[in-house]
């Protein structure tokens, strides 16, 4: 059992497959994310790669506190992937809210709604940041193996 | 028996046809990201990515039909793995050749398509029954010149059956130059049959997220995936074997190596096509397959039964 579980969570580190997910950023966070997946950074080389649907994502990349009206949506979005998932919070207001929490329309970080992995605070978080969280969290993962 | 089950489950059957398909994602990813100025994946990617998936969970959406929605994806996996078996790998033999072989491979070919389609249908979700329709709706387009094409080859060599075929061409290599348009043609309607990109409309991630697929998640994503690599090189192997197959007759370990490198180009082709064009929208794409590549295929058709009279 020991090998299958090595050769799994090794499979797991080396293929993370995320979904970019908009929570009510004002769209600076979301585009440090789009330049981190550009040829400039070239994420494919860790095994990167953005898909377009939850169900074959491994990681819910949020950005932005989380609205009112987005928050059904978001709880939709995190049950339809599969386990096991993880969720990043890139930037300072999807860490805590940031300038806007206490809005009337704003619920709070993203935590308020659904379990974080890793935040990364920043505003915006830049490119190199948002790598290293990721790297971070899934040497996370490796941990508690040894 | 024993040497029947060791080539159906291991050579050249389902553990190598596997591990090939596999590479042969990774040998076009890497030359897509190559040509893009990128690093690319490591060599292992794909497999991480294979075992990834199938340690995932399985969601099966509670309005899906469950049976239709699992079985789907075994279909067109069991039937590419059959495809290979007809294929003429390291000698001009294969392990099961009969007159018309080339027939049966070619609709083999053509279940994992209907395959991905019920399985996109019957997941019920609007996007993926979108992406299942284009994909059918692809298929009339791309098919016809496709078998034109590789039929016309067969048709000089005066065989229906893929081993004929295989000896005609090394006798006379000097004929493979007249079947250079055929070739063309079957390599652009091979991107319609892979969904690669000037034709990936039915999974066009940027407007229906992932097409037939979207609902598919865990181990039979993974099978949807290998059957999709499995196909790429299935389909390169047969392009290989009708248009240029070359080095067969040398001794098996060289002509097996001969043979590889032969289908690695056709993925290189492959993947320099799709890195140099764009996304096609359908009606475009059934335009451009019925008013330019049929009238060519037919022509590479009248050509061959003209040479035929001439030469023969």
């Amino acid at each position: 059992m020991g090998l299958v579980k090595k050769i799994v969570t090794w499979a797991r580190i080396k293929s993370p497959w995320i979904l970019h997910f908009n929570t009510g950023a004002c769209n600076a966070c979301d585009i440090e994310i789009i330049a981190a997946l550009t040829p400039r950074y070239d994420l494919e080389r860790f095994g990167v790669q953005l898909k377009g649907t939850p169900r074959h994502a491994d990681i819910l990349v949020c950005s932005g506190p989380v609205t009112k009206q987005i928050e059904d949506r978001l709880v939709r979005i995190y049950e339809q992937m599969p386990e096991p998932k993880f969720v990043v919070a890139v930037g300072t207001c999807a860490c805590s809210g940031g300038v806007f929490n206490g809005c009337y329309n704003i619920k709070g970080g993203i935590k308020s709604t659904i379990p974080v992995s890793a935040f990364i605070p920043g505003c915006p978080a830049s490119p190199k940041a948002i790598i290293d969280g990721v790297v971070k969290l899934l040497q996370s993962l490796e941990e508690p193996k040894k | 028996m024993i040497k029947a089950l060791f080539s159906i489950l291991i050579f050249p059957g389902f553990l190598f046809v596997s591990v090939f398909g596999l590479f042969a994602e990774f040998f076009d990813r890497k030359i897509y990201a190559r040509l893009q100025n990128r690093v690319g994946p490591p060599w292992f990617q794909t497999f991480a990515d294979f075992i990834k998936l199938l340690a995932k969970e399985d969601i099966v959406p509670c309005e899906a039909n469950p049976r239709m929605f699992g079985l789907a994806p075994i279909f067109a996996l069991a039937s590419v793995i059959t495809v290979f078996l007809y294929i003429p790998l390291w000698k001009t033999e294969t392990l099961f050749s009969f007159n018309g072989d080339i027939i049966m491979v070619l609709y083999l070919l053509t279940v994992p398509t209907l395959a991905f389609f019920i399985g996109g249908w019957y997941s019920t979700s609007l996007f993926a029954r979108i992406g299942s329709v284009r994909c059918v709706t692809q298929l009339f387009a791309y098919e016809v010149p496709l078998f034109m094409s590789i039929l016309a080859a067969a048709l000089l060599a005066n065989s229906w059956s893929l081993v004929d075929i295989v000896i005609f061409y090394t006798r006379h290599p000097l004929y493979c130059l007249f079947n250079l348009i055929g070739f063309g043609i079957s390599l652009i309607a091979l991107l319609g049959k892979l969904e690669k990109t000037p034709f990936d409309i039915p999974e066009a991630e940027t407007e229906i997220v992932a097409g037939a697929f979207t609902e598919y998640s865990g181990r039979l994503l993974a099978i949807l995936r290998l059957t999709i690599d499995i196909e790429m090189v299935v389909g390169s192997a047969l392009l290989v074997a009708v248009f240029f197959p070359f080095g067969l007759t040398l001794a098996p370990i060289t002509g097996f190596v001969v043979f590889m490198a032969e289908i690695m180009f056709v993925i290189a082709l492959l993947s320099l096509l799709r890195t140099v064009v764009a996304r096609l929208r359908i009606d475009q794409m059934i335009n451009f397959c019925w008013k330019y590549m049929v009238p060519l295929a037919i022509f590479q058709l009248l050509l061959n039964l003209t040479l035929k009279r001439i030469l023969m």
